[in-house]
């Protein structure tokens, strides 16, 4: 007897379908499984108060999360903030992945803090355990600055030495200055000439030392001016300026025992506007065509239209000032040029004052401490970088660290 | 005999003018060919006067003045363009900007009056366009009392610019003008702790606390980026001191010409972040940003000028070496 | 008006730029004008933007700053200098001003002027910067660093004033001058540029806004 199996027509069809269902709830298993794969959060999380500033900033340190390895895993972190003993955390940054620092600029002094980051994921946020806390504190001392503070006063102390040195009447060797002695040669040649002399103090303000530089040879300039009964002009762009000189002025005069032959008119106020002032200066030179212009003190872009007029009317010019963006135009246009600190070394030079030599003095201590560094720096770095060595590396090191600031 | 030779001159330069204002077809633009016929003649006529300077015919300072006038004013009308090429230190200040966030804060510091307006006025406008274009946040303030109106015109350009207009930017959310502070320095050392304190309001008298820009902004700690634009002091040299040394503010400057040599020593030290020097920074900047603008119009008569400098510092020098030599043969 | 106004500015560019020619009185009258614009321009300006705009706002505002009542006594005190027999109090106010100047300068200077630039001069002379392989620079950054350190060097020595500029030391002081002078050169240059510009921008004044010459 044969028997026959009875055929089940909808049994292939069904398990098709169930093993579609399955593979299609696994894909979407995974997908969910993907999307919700939590990352490590960060680890050692460490606040900090920023040094050396007034309390308004607190630092954040964190270990980064062990899934932060260049995948898809971490894409960042968010930095969170709340009050000692408070639960309301509020965002206060972020941070690329890779990065375990944070600065919290918005902070108050005296106020406690704590931290908790977040490794951020494409489900969502892993937190860390919350930070120590931290008070942010005022530093009354920037420790940072050290070197600065003891290289100023190794200057500030020569200065002073060399300033009671010159008190005690000691002689301070400063070298010859070749526009000083023009400046007799300028003054002899308007008397000569039968011309005056135009003197330009600048354009700045009695606070700025290269002024007071100016003022001071004017002082030695009137004397001359006084004792050889010649004139002088000197247009002003300042009041207080115009003030001061005609005191400088009168004193020579005074000195020269020739009181009577000054006159408040020899220095005139004209306007404060930089080129107002310069197209009065050169209409004077042109009309009264004085035979020697003194440019002593601080210029700005009126420098070359000055020298340029005087040069056009013949007269012999002398300049001096502190300002590198105008002593290429008094070098290549007046026929001699204080250049720089020339200028308050003339100042110091014609004085004679004690306080102005012992400064000079004490600026090149301050000069030599430059070049030694320099010298030391420069040889050392040369030396490390091709050689090595330990000694010219540390040497390197340490001179960089005495010159740099860190902020 | 001079005076009316004086009074012809003057009368014969008002009926030049006069025909150029009432006359002259405008605007007046010159072909490729007749841009370099001019050039061709401008050239010959600098040969013949070196000639005649070997020869010991030495021209007066008039001619030179005349030939820089005609090398300023003859581009403006020719159609020939001029490469330019990116330096490094105009690269940085566009990266530095480049590299700011959407929303980020930028302090912009007005230290010039008009008189320097045609070398830093383009690059105010340029360095406006590219922030508004990145929406980045403009707070701007002024040591020179022009400054601020200064920057209201740069502002105004760059406000019609198209890719600008779009975004619908209000003044006191988008950018704010804080005005003009006397002190100087000391204006930018207070400013290290607080802004408000030296601007109370801004131009249009709104109380600081009441800009929604200067929210969160108390002092330099809460600035991105800082761009001075300078022409003297106060400027870059009193920004670099106080606010970068001090403050460790992360600056770029655009400066005048005359400043901009002053700057390098700066800008090695990496106490700057990026310098538009001049005219050619401004130009430069420009096309950086892919917008042309008046400095890039302006550098075609700069070159030109300055081809006429050095021909003539060359006639100069030749004169001047000539004459040492003849004074030597007589002795 | 704004032609009239462009009509009255080229007038006086144009009368500016005759004293290239000659002296002249088209010169002289409009350099009257501009000093004298000018001088009332800072007055009006200082007057409304400082003493009115700043000291005057700031201490009738809601929250005064009687601070400023500080610095309008002191800047009484330097005016009493116009009246001669007590013109000695004005010495006190601008003692302050040299005084604060001189303190705040101190540091700034020194600090951002000298330190930093002596550090910014300590190069490897073979390199391009400190830590990276000898002789990896190339010629120009090879040079440039010995120039710099050379030049800032010497420059130095040319400015020490304590020693006569004779034998090695004048040598490295003539070096130091020539590199200072070679500096002023390249200076010259770009403030050659910006003159120029200033032409450049006036010259398109004339011959573009008010000539309308110009594209």
């Amino acid at each position: 007897m044969t028997v026959t199996r009875k055929s089940k027509p909808f049994l292939t069809p069904i398990i098709l379908v169930l093993v579609f269902l399955v593979f299609l709830s696994a894909s979407l298993f995974a997908q969910e499984t993907a999307s919700g794969i939590s990352v490590a959060p960060p680890a050692n999380v460490v606040a900090s108060d920023f040094n050396y500033d007034r309390g308004e900033q607190a630092e954040v340190r964190w270990k980064l999360s062990s899934d932060d390895n260049g995948s898809a895993g971490v894409i960042g972190y968010e930095i969170f903030r709340a009050g000692v003993g408070s639960e309301d955390f509020v965002s206060v940054g972020l941070a690329l992945p890779g990065e375990s620092y944070f600065l919290d600029k918005d902070v108050q002094k005296g106020v406690g803090y704590v931290y908790k980051v977040a490794a951020l994921y494409s489900g969502g946020q892993s937190f860390s355990d919350v930070s120590n806390a931290v008070i942010p504190e005022l530093e009354m001392i920037n420790w940072n600055l050290l070197n600065l503070f003891i290289i100023g006063l190794l200057i500030a102390a020569s200065v002073i030495y060399f300033i009671s040195h010159a008190k005690k009447g000691r002689k301070l060797f400063i070298r010859k200055i070749a526009g000083l002695e023009a400046i007799d040669e300028a003054i002899g040649r308007a008397t000569e000439m039968g011309r005056p002399i135009l003197f330009i103090p600048g354009i700045n303000d009695m606070d700025d030392v290269q002024t007071i530089a100016g003022i001071t040879i004017l002082g030695r300039v009137a004397r001359m001016v006084a004792d050889y009964d010649i004139k002088i002009n000197m247009p002003v762009s300042r009041s207080i300026v115009m003030t001061t000189a005609r005191e400088t002025i009168k004193e020579a005069y005074a000195g020269a025992g020739r009181p009577d032959a000054y006159n408040d008119d020899m220095v005139r106020y004209v306007t404060d506007e930089q080129f107002g002032y310069v197209a009065a200066v050169d209409g004077i030179m042109v009309r009264e065509k004085p035979a020697t212009c003194f440019y002593l003190g601080a210029f700005f872009a009126e420098s070359l239209i000055l020298a340029e007029t005087g040069n056009s009317i013949g007269a012999i010019q002398i300049a001096g000032t502190a300002q590198p963006a105008q002593l290429p135009f008094f070098v290549a246009a007046c026929d001699y040029t204080l250049i720089g600190e020339e200028l308050f070394a003339a100042s110091a030079y014609l004085s004679n004052e004690p306080k102005q030599l012992g400064s000079l003095k004490g600026q090149d201590i301050g000069k030599s401490l430059a070049m030694i560094i320099i010298i030391i720096g420069v040889i050392s770095a040369t030396i490390s970088r091709a050689w090595g060595g330990s000694f010219f590396i540390w040497l390197s090191e340490f001179v960089n660290k005495i010159s740099t600031i860190q902020n | 005999m001079m005076m009316r030779k004086d009074f012809l001159v003057y009368l014969a330069v008002l009926v030049v003018f006069l025909l150029l204002y009432f006359v002259i077809p405008k605007p007046v633009v010159f072909s490729t060919a007749v841009s370099s016929i001019i050039i061709g003649l401008i050239v010959l006529s600098l040969i013949f006067i070196l000639i005649r300077t070997i020869r010991g015919k030495l021209v007066g300072r008039r001619t030179v003045f005349l030939f820089v006038g005609i090398a300023v004013v003859l581009p403006f009308f020719m159609t020939i363009s001029q490469p330019i090429v990116l330096s490094p230190e105009v690269k940085l200040v566009y990266d530095s900007v480049s590299e700011l966030k959407s929303g980020s804060r930028v302090l912009v510091s007005f230290d010039y009056d008009p008189a320097s307006a045609p070398e830093l006025q383009p690059m105010a406008e340029s360095f406006f366009r590219l922030c508004l274009e990145r929406d980045l946040k403009i707070i701007i303030m002024g040591l020179w009392p022009q400054g601020p109106q200064q920057a209201e015109l740069a502002l105004q350009i760059a406000l019609q610019d198209p890719d600008v207009v779009k975004k619908n930017l209000q003044r006191g959310v988008d950018y704010v003008n804080l005005g003009f502070q006397t002190g100087n320095e000391f204006v930018i050392q207070r400013m290290g702790t607080s802004f408000k304190s030296m601007f109370p309001r801004d131009t249009r008298g709104v109380l600081y606390d009441s800009i929604p820009l200067l929210k969160d902004v108390s002092n330099f700690s809460n600035i991105d980026y800082s761009f001075n634009l300078s022409a003297g002091y106060p400027g870059t040299v009193e920004w670099v001191q106080v606010a970068v040394d001090r403050y460790g503010l992360k600056l770029g400057t655009g400066n005048t010409g005359v400043q901009a040599t002053g700057m390098y020593p700066y800008l090695r030290a990496g106490q700057l972040k990026g310098l538009l020097g001049g005219l050619s920074g401004a130009a430069e900047f420009e096309k950086a940003t892919n917008k042309i603008g008046q400095a890039t119009f302006y550098m075609l008569p700069q070159s030109f000028s300055h081809i006429i400098v050095i021909i003539f510092i060359i006639i100069g020098n030749a004169a001047y070496f000539l004459g040492e030599k003849k004074k030597k043969k007589e002795q | 008006m704004e032609i009239f106004g462009t009509w009255v500015a080229a007038f006086l560019t144009l009368g500016i730029i005759s004293f290239l020619y000659r002296d002249n009185p088209w010169y002289k009258v409009c350099e009257s004008i501009f000093v004298g614009i000018s001088a009332g321009y800072w007055f009006v300006t200082l007057f409304f933007d400082n003493i009115l705009g700043l000291f005057w706002a700031g201490i009738t505002r809601e929250d005064p700053n009687y601070m400023l009542l500080v610095g309008a006594v002191l800047g009484v005190m330097m005016l009493l200098r116009l009246v001669p027999s007590i013109g000695w109090i004005s010495r006190w106010p601008l003692s302050f001003v040299v005084g604060a100047t001189a303190g705040f300068y101190l540091i700034n200077y020194f600090s951002s002027n000298v330190m930093l630039q002596v550090s910014s001069t300590l190069l490897p002379l073979l390199s391009p910067g400190f830590g990276q392989p000898l002789f990896s620079s190339s010629l120009y950054d090879v040079v440039g660093n010995i120039i710099v350190a050379a030049g800032t060097f010497t420059g130095l020595v040319y400015f020490f004033f304590s020693k006569e500029h004779k034998g090695a030391f004048g040598h490295a002081a003539k070096i130091g001058i020539w590199t200072i002078m070679i500096t002023f050169g390249a200076s010259f240059g770009y403030t050659v540029m910006s003159r120029m510009s200033l032409l450049i921008g006036r010259m398109e004044f004339i011959f573009g806004n008010w000539l309308g010459m110009i594209r």
